[in-house]
């Protein structure tokens, strides 16, 4: 199994593996909750991608990239995402007089 | 396996997590599906008629499988509630405890540098930012 040390590095070839066969790919999620150990899996059935983790930090991680999936699954491959996530910073920019903009 | 609309899956989820908190796992499974066989859809793509695409959420828990499917409209309220469904449940992850262990190292020299008056280490109570 294909376990991928980068978070960003995960998120980047698993997208490109959706894209690329969408009939085929699926994202997988595993929670155990008595070992506190998490496991992500993105497959076509001929490339297998995983991430495992027990830090409460990536699950957050792992939320932004439900949203990612969620969106190009129910929309299609070419629904507009980006990684950071577009709606996000839409909704950061419609936001008055809330920090800096950049 | 049982086919639910969002809600009531959410909540079945719900239950799911809570009965898994001593022993098991869940499982959710998301893949991108017309909710049509190959024949079906090879026909529509023949005629011309567009497919209409939808994500298809599983969940398990080994024993039991819940499943629905959302369309493009339903998914965005149906990922804000899935969200809060974990964060929720998913409490049993460690926090970053690397913080801690300095802190506690830092008061377990404290006291040993104290009774040995020649020490390199300065008993300071801020510590350099690595």
């Amino acid at each position: 199994m294909v376990y991928i040390a980068s978070w960003d590095e995960f998120v980047e070839r698993s997208v490109q593996l959706f894209r690329a066969d969408p009939q085929l790919s699926r994202y997988v999620t595993k929670c155990r909750h008595c070992d506190g150990k998490l496991v992500l899996k993105v497959t076509d059935n001929r490339e297998c991608l995983k991430f495992k983790t027990d830090r409460a930090q990536d699950a957050k991680k792992m939320e932004k990239l439900n949203n990612i999936f969620f969106t190009l699954m129910a929309r299609g491959p070419d629904a507009g995402i980006s990684v950071s996530g577009k709606e996000q910073v839409e909704q950061q920019a419609s936001k008055k007089g809330r920090g800096r903009r950049q | 396996m049982v086919h639910l609309q969002p809600d009531p899956f959410l909540n079945e989820l719900t239950s799911m997590y809570e009965r898994s908190k001593e022993k098991g796992s869940v499982w959710v499974t998301l893949k991108h599906s017309s909710m049509k066989s190959k024949a079906k859809r090879k026909k529509m793509e023949t005629e011309g008629e567009t497919i209409e695409y939808r994500c298809l959420v599983r969940a398990t828990d080994g024993k039991k499988t819940i499943t629905t499917s959302l369309s493009a409209k339903d998914h965005q309220k149906f990922q804000a509630s899935y969200a809060t469904v974990l964060k929720a449940h998913m409490n049993a992850l460690k926090k970053r405890e690397r913080r801690d262990k300095k802190r506690t190292a830092e008061v377990e020299q404290k006291p040993a540098s104290s009774k040995n008056p020649v020490s390199s280490k300065k008993p300071l109570p801020t510590k350099p930012l690595l």
